[in-house]
């Protein structure tokens, strides 16, 4: 029995076609294929009802163009960046848990998902990711909320790892949460989860768009990282005397260098 | 020869008589091969110009936006020829058992 085909308009055929050769062909040439059926699809002789009867279904036309060794190859770099993804959404989530104990090695994770991510995601990209045109005024306002997202969150944790601060936070806890703890939690918990989303927006849109987009990914996945940093720093620490007074030192010290990998790493991307 | 040839045959057949834009490329393949959708003849297109078998140019097109005219290249009619004789060979070793 055959399978009913859906009636298409000619837009919703070349959107659907779009859609399914941006994601499986390099840039340049699913451009080329795009420009190549809206000739195809627009011709005034074309019948619009018998649309999908000749042209076929519009990701099956997609995949008659794909490569498919190049395809499988792409398609397991983005599986392992996106669980890399999920487990740095699934770290920032834990930081509503109630259950406060993590060992310190575990503040390295979200590190070393960052670590993997940047180097194969870079690799990949700028050995079969393509520019397409000039660099999109998009991609450049969403960099700027990143970074200054992150720059913001690095800046709200200084303050409140600050001994000053944390000295004046035990004197009153367990009475009192102060709300500039409240803050840096939602900062560091929403703003990973978010961060963590972003960066996969960054790395589809690197792939459908333009390779320049995964600086995107890059800058995103080092903002989650570090907010996954700071949340398994935050659920290990005793908040004692000898603590308070090197937290915001010993924190800094890292999260600098990650910070500026990830900074490098998003100039290579924009390269 | 498979049917893929067959198509191959087809469509440098029909640049080898001029140069052409792509509905009317695959237009008369669809008709010649109705089992065959568009989209599988415009691959294989695609793929003969990969392969350097043809090249391409944007012309005006008939009061509309320019389009995309085919023609064959040096290899592509090299290759027609190739192919040409691969089918003169099939239907003779075919005739041979009486199919007419």
């Amino acid at each position: 029995m055959m399978k009913q085909q859906k009636p298409l308009t000619k837009e919703q055929y070349l959107k659907k076609f779009s859609r399914a050769v941006r994601w499986r062909l390099p840039p340049q040439e699913s451009e080329e294929a795009i420009a190549d059926y809206r000739e195809l699809i627009f011709q005034p002789e074309r019948d619009e009802s018998r649309l999908v009867e000749e042209l076929g279904e519009p990701v099956q036309a997609a995949h008659l163009l794909t490569d498919v060794k190049a395809y499988r190859r792409w398609l397991k770099i983005f599986a392992v960046l996106a669980f890399g993804l999920f487990l740095l959404a699934k770290w920032a989530w834990m930081g509503h848990s109630s259950f406060y104990f993590s060992f310190a090695d575990q503040w390295w994770y979200p590190v070393w998902v960052m670590a993997v991510g940047l180097a194969l995601s870079l690799y990949w990209f700028r050995r079969y990711g393509q520019k397409n045109g000039p660099l999109s005024k998009r991609l450049v306002l969403a960099l700027v909320v990143v970074l200054a997202f992150g720059a913001g969150t690095m800046a709200w944790n200084w303050y409140v790892f600050d001994s000053s601060f944390l000295d004046s936070y035990v004197e009153r806890y367990p009475l009192i949460i102060p709300w500039q703890v409240i803050l840096q939690r939602e900062l560091i918990i929403n703003g990973g989860m978010i961060c963590a989303l972003i960066a996969l927006a960054g790395l589809i849109l690197a792939k459908c768009y333009d390779r320049r987009w995964l600086a995107l990914y890059t800058l995103a996945v080092t903002v989650a990282a570090v907010c996954g940093f700071i949340i398994f720093f935050c659920r290990s620490i005793d908040i004692g005397y000898a603590v308070r007074s090197s937290a915001q030192s010993y924190l800094f010290a890292r999260l600098i260098p990650i910070g500026a990998a990830g900074l490098i790493g998003t100039g290579v991307a924009l390269c | 020869m498979l049917k893929k040839d067959l198509l191959e045959l087809c469509l440098l057949q029909l640049l080898a008589g001029g140069d052409k834009y792509g509905y009317e490329v695959l237009a008369p393949l669809r008709t010649a091969f109705p089992d065959t959708q568009e989209s599988a003849i415009y691959a294989l297109l695609r793929g003969l110009g990969k392969s350097g078998l043809t090249s391409w140019y944007m012309a005006p097109g008939g009061g509309g936006p320019d389009r995309k005219y085919y023609r064959l290249t040096p290899e592509g009619r090299a290759r027609l020829e190739e192919l040409r004789a691969d089918w003169r060979n099939m239907r003779d070793a075919i005739a041979s058992f009486g199919v007419e």
